[in-house]
Parts: C-alpha cells; sequence; structure tokens
C-alpha cells in the first residue's frame, strides 16, 4: 500500500527533471544566438554535450507529463465508476442481480469501499423492505382484529340473553342491549363505571352475585335470582364465570342471564295441572274401586241397591275416560296429531245433541236452561265430535259455575257477510274478573276465585279454544261481570262452497 | 260400635252414599254434608262421635273444618279421618297438630275406612274408660 501511495511521485519527479532540463536548453539556444557579440564562443564545444543530455531529459519530463495525465485519468475513471455504482444502487437493480460487481474494475481501494458501502446500502434496502411488508402485515392484523371486535361485539349485542362483562375492579367492561334494558343503563356509554352504579339497589343479589364469584374464582356459579322492575317481578337464571389471564389470575367475570319468568310459570302450570288431573282421575276411580268392593262383599243387600251400584260404577268409568280425552285431545290438537273429518254440519242439530247431553246435570241443580228457537239451520263445515266437545264444554262450564236457580242460555245466529255462523252461550253465574278474563283460555289456567266454585282439569276451554280456532279458522271470545254472569261467544265458517274449499287447502 | 254417630263429609255424592251404605250395614248412624261450611254447621247439632271428610272441597276444605273444630271447646276432641285424592296433601306436623287421627287416600277401601273408624273409636273407649 505504502508502494502504490508514493508512485505519484515518479512522474512528478520526471516532470521536474524535464521543466530544469527544458529551462536549460532555452538558455543554450538562447547563449548561441548571442556569440556573434562575442561571450558564448569560449563554451561552444562544452554546450554541445549538454544539449543532448538536456534533449534526453525533455523527453523523459514529456513521458513524465504523459504519465501523470495518464494517472489523472484513471482516478477520475475510478471516482466515475464510484458515482455510477451508486446511481445503480439508487435504482435498486444492483441489489438482486449483482451486475454492477461485474463492471467492478480499476482501483482496487475504490472498488473496496465501493463494495462496503454497496452492501451496506443493500442490507438497509432489505431491512426496508422487510419492514415495510411488517408494516402491511400489522395494518392487516389490525384491520382484521378491529372487524373482528366489532363482529364479536355485534354477536355480544344480538344475543336474547342479558349478558354483562365486568373486570377484576367491578367496572363495567361491556353489555349488551338486553343488559341495558334490564337494569335501565346506557349499554353503549356506561364502559368502566363501577357495576354496582349501574344496577339499581333493589338488585343488589346479582351485584353481590358477580363480586361472591369473582372473589371465590369459581369457574362457573348459577343462580335464579328474581328481580324487581317496573313490569313486574320477573326471575332470571344468572350464569357467572369468571374470566383468567395467562397468570391464571381472574381478570374479570362473564355474566349471562336467562329470562326464566315464562318458564316458571308453565312449570308451576304443569304441577298444578298434575296435581289437578291426579285428584280429577283419583275421585272416579274412588268410586269406581268403592262400588266395586262393597258388590264383591255382598253390601247391597237387594237387587235394587246392586243395579244402583253398578251404574254408579259406569257412569263413574265414563267420567274417567272423558276426563282422559280431554288431556289426549288437548295434546293431540297441540301436537297436530288428531284427525280432523270436517264435514257440511246442521248447527241446529249439533246444538239439540248437547243439551240433552247437559239437561240433567242442569236439573240436578236446579237451573233452567233457555234455548232460542228456531235457532240457525246452516250448515256449517266442521269436525262433528270437536264442535259437539266445544259446546258441551261451554254448556257445562256455564251450568258449573252457575249456582242453584240460574239459567244458562245458548243462541245462534248467521253473519252472512263474514260467512261465520256464531253461537253464544250466556249464564248467570259467578263471572270472571276483568284481569283474568285474558287467561281463561290458558291450558291449566283456573279463575282464582273460582276454584272453590267447582272442580275442574283448567282444560275445558283450553280444548274449545283449540278445536275452534286451530282447527277450524274461527274465533272464541268471553265478556263476563264478576256477580252478574258470563258469556262465551264462538264462530265458525259456514259450509258454503268458497269457506269448504278454504277450509280443505289451509291443511285441515 | 252400634249407635256411634259418624259424619261423613265430601262434595262428590257416590263416596258419601257408599261410605253410608258401609257405616249404616255395620251399624253406625250416618249424618252427612256436601261441603266443609254445611258439615261445621252440623257438627255443633247432631255431636258426631267421629267425622269423616274429604280434603279438597268447595266453599270450606277439610283442613278448613278440621281447624274450625279444633277452636271450639264443645268439639275439638271430635276424631277426625281425611280422605284425599292428593298425595302429600298434609303434611306430618300439620297432622299431628290438627289430631286427625287417619289419613286415607282415594282411591280408598270402605273396608279399610270402616277398621280406621272402629279402631279409633275403639282407643277412644278405651282412654275414657281408664280416665
Amino acid at each position: 500500500m505504502k508502494l502504490r501511495r508514493n508512485l505519484y511521485l515518479v512522474p512528478i519527479t520526471l516532470v521536474a527533471t524535464g521543466i530544469v532540463a527544458g529551462g536549460l536548453l532555452l538558455g543554450d539556444l538562447a547563449g548561441r544566438a548571442n556569440s556573434g557579440i562575442g561571450v558564448g564562443s569560449r563554451f561552444a564545444g562544452y554546450v554541445q554535450n549538454w544539449t543532448v543530455v538536456l534533449w534526453v531529459c525533455c523527453v523523459v519530463g514529456v513521458v513524465g507529463v504523459i504519465w501523470l495525465i495518464w494517472y489523472c485519468l484513471k482516478l477520475t475513471g475510478g471516482i466515475t465508476s464510484i458515482t455510477r455504482r451508486l446511481d445503480d444502487n439508487n435504482l435498486m437493480d444492483s441489489c438482486f442481480g449483482g451486475n454492477a460487481k461485474k463492471k467492478r474494475d480499476g482501483n482496487p481501494v475504490i472498488n473496496e469501499l465501493s463494495r462496503a458501502l454497496s452492501e451496506r446500502l443493500d442490507s438497509y434496502t432489505n431491512r426496508n423492505i422487510v419492514l415495510e411488508r411488517q408494516i402491511q402485515d400489522l395494518q392487516i392484523q389490525i384491520q382484521l382484529s378491529q372487524r373482528q371486535k366489532r363482529n364479536t361485539e355485534a354477536i355480544i349485542y344480538s344475543i336474547r340473553d342479558a349478558v354483562i362483562v365486568i373486570d377484576e375492579f367491578d367496572k363495567l367492561l361491556m353489555a349488551n342491549e338486553a343488559a341495558g334494558k334490564l337494569f335501565d343503563f346506557d349499554f353503549r356509554n356506561s364502559q368502566h363505571r363501577p357495576v354496582g352504579e349501574l344496577i339499581d339497589t333493589a338488585n343488589n343479589e346479582f351485584v353481590d352475585f358477580l363480586h361472591q364469584s369473582r372473589q371465590g374464582k369459581i369457574r362457573h356459579t348459577k343462580r335464579e335470582i328474581d328481580f324487581s322492575r317496573d313490569d313486574g317481578p320477573k326471575t332470571f337464571d344468572c350464569i357467572v364465570s369468571c374470566v383468567y389471564d395467562e397468570r391464571e389470575r381472574v381478570c374479570g367475570v362473564v355474566a349471562v342471564l336467562h329470562d326464566i319468568t315464562r318458564e316458571k310459570e308453565i312449570s308451576q302450570m304443569k304441577n298444578d295441572f298434575v296435581s289437578h288431573v291426579s285428584h280429577e282421575l283419583k275421585t272416579p276411580l274412588a268410586s269406581i274401586t268403592a262400588y266395586s268392593e262393597m258388590l264383591s262383599d255382598g253390601e247391597a243387600e237387594d237387587e235394587q241397591t246392586r243395579e244402583e251400584f253398578y251404574s254408579v260404577i259406569q257412569s263413574q268409568a265414563k267420567r274417567l275416560n272423558r276426563l282422559i280425552e280431554d288431556i289426549l285431545n288437548v295434546s293431540r290438537i297441540e301436537s297436530g296429531l288428531i284427525k280432523v273429518d270436517k264435514k257440511p254440519v246442521s248447527l241446529a242439530i249439533l246444538i239439540e245433541e248437547q243439551l240433552q247431553m247437559i239437561k240433567g246435570y242442569a236439573e240436578e241443580k236446579d237451573i233452567e236452561i233457555i234455548s232460542q228457537k228456531p235457532i240457525v239451520f246452516d250448515q256449517v263445515y266442521v269436525d262433528k265430535d270437536m264442535i259437539s266437545q266445544v259446546i258441551v264444554n261451554l254448556l257445562s262450564n256455564a251450568v258449573k259455575y252457575t249456582p242453584a236457580r240460574g239459567s244458562v242460555k245458548i243462541e245462534s245466529e248467521v253473519d252472512e257477510i263474514a260467512g261465520m255462523a256464531r253461537v253464544s252461550v250466556t249464564d248467570t253465574g259467578v263471572g270472571i274478573p276483568e284481569d283474568e278474563l285474558e287467561h281463561v283460555f290458558d291450558k291449566f289456567y283456573r279463575v282464582v276465585a273460582n276454584k272453590n266454585c267447582a272442580k275442574g282439569t283448567g282444560l275445558g276451554l283450553n280444548l274449545v279454544k283449540q278445536i275452534v280456532e286451530k282447527v277450524h279458522d274461527g274465533r272464541v271470545f268471553v265478556t263476563s261481570e264478576p256477580g252478574v254472569g258470563s258469556t262465551f261467544v264462538f264462530e265458525l265458517p259456514l259450509a258454503t262452497t268458497e269457506t269448504a274449499e278454504a277450509v280443505k287447502n289451509s291443511g285441515w | 260400635m252400634a249407635g256411634k254417630k259418624v259424619l261423613v263429609v265430601d262434595d262428590e255424592i257416590h263416596i258419601v252414599h257408599v261410605v253410608a251404605i258401609k257405616l249404616r250395614n255395620n251399624g253406625f248412624e250416618i249424618v252427612t254434608a256436601a261441603n266443609g261450611a254445611e258439615a261445621f254447621e252440623l257438627v255443633s247439632s247432631e255431636k258426631p262421635d267421629i267425622i269423616v271428610t274429604d280434603f279438597q272441597m268447595p266453599v270450606m276444605t277439610g283442613l278448613e273444618l278440621v281447624e274450625k273444630i279444633r277452636q271450639n271447646e264443645a268439639t275439638k276432641d271430635i276424631p277426625v279421618i281425611l280422605l284425599t285424592a292428593r298425595n302429600f296433601a298434609i303434611e306430618d306436623k300439620q297432622k299431628e297438630d290438627l289430631q286427625i287421627s287417619d289419613c286415607l287416600s282415594k282411591p280408598f277401601s270402605p273396608k279399610e275406612l270402616l277398621r280406621s273408624i272402629q279402631d279409633i273409636l275403639h282407643h277412644k273407649a278405651v282412654v275414657q274408660a281408664n280416665r
């Protein structure tokens, strides 16, 4: 390297020698020209030998100048090469192809510098590309997670059950619309508020339950909680689950509240129903058992008593069968399994048949049956057995809930415009309180105040509604005044060709 | 047991009828009522030796009848047999508190009812004789 660095001294020395030699040669030539005056002639031979030397030196000097020029040109060529390489690198082509390396020539120092710079530049460029890709990936990931967050929120918001998520300080992280509605707070703008503040103090049991579940670190806990609300008390099935972080610490809890008010009511109704039904089934069964035992033990002393016992057994067996049929019919109609045989039937004949059936019961209770005559002769398009059941249920209910010496009236009329026949059964019975009117057709429902007036399963009116509305596309409704009486009305389609077709097409 | 008076209370007329026949055939005197309220009126006037009553009845239930009887000094010691078509209609403690002598579930055997009545009256007679 040292040797290389000194190389530039050689042409400089050569050029200096050339310049000195050139100067002396010019001086000699000038001396010769002035020799005529007398000064130079003295040195004439001496000068001739020096001229040759000077000429040689001049040639050497010229060679030195040419070398210097060549050297300068070469130096310039090296820088140009670096500049070109840098330009190439800026274009980034050389980073991948490496074609520039092949072009590298000239000064090894410059080449090395150029290569080092180029490699550094290459690595920076590569890192830049990698980082840019990473940024793009992260941006995509951010977009994805934002979309995922929105989806998750949309899912939680749309859940029908109330969902509440709280952190480890009992502050709200998230709640859905159902939760906001249940506890009456703005579910979108209540984040980070203490849950105890959001939920009314009347519902402290739930707040305590959340707190206890978090403290107890139990993964899932369940409790039935009654909530007091403006629209009446409601029962919710509350499932609280602890959320654990990566260090297995409880970082919050999720509570899901499912409204089971209706299920509880249904469950209670079913329990009541089983209790009613068992009582209703056991009553005729008790008579059958007792009278059979009396007969087999010879307790019936004469033929007349025996006949009486047989007749009681038969009537109680029929009563038992009727009850079982009622239960089965309700269940069959509900499940859509019942066979319906619709035909044009005379409404007058149907009513007359059922009046005969109920006569004995009404006489037993000293109740007058009033039947409008002549009744409607139009035909209705119905299942005869089912509509007989409707009429007998309404008539027997009317007699059942009417005190002795009262009356039960059955009327019918035709609404030709609507294509319907209307039958009404009016009694002078105990009546139904207004707030209970909408429930009388519910399955197993029995009017609270009238429960002690008569026995029943709470199935009769439900069966009426199912038969008239579900099977016959008709309508049934009631008006009543407690202490005065009730009127039950049902409407059925008339047996015209159009209605017959329409009913047939409806699938029944 | 001849001449002992039994008050039979049930809203099911057939049950009252069959119990009455069974007991009459065995020498008992019978008084009947269709519900608790009717029965309560008869208790004071008829002074039965024992009451056989249904549990679930309109107007006044069998349990309400027993509660009222127990409150009255003159009637508080009358033995009562409860007939019921309901399972678990009455708890043991309630049965003890109201001094219900026996509880038969429907369907019941008239023979069994007769035996129960005889046992209770016999026991009552023994207790009274020992006093």
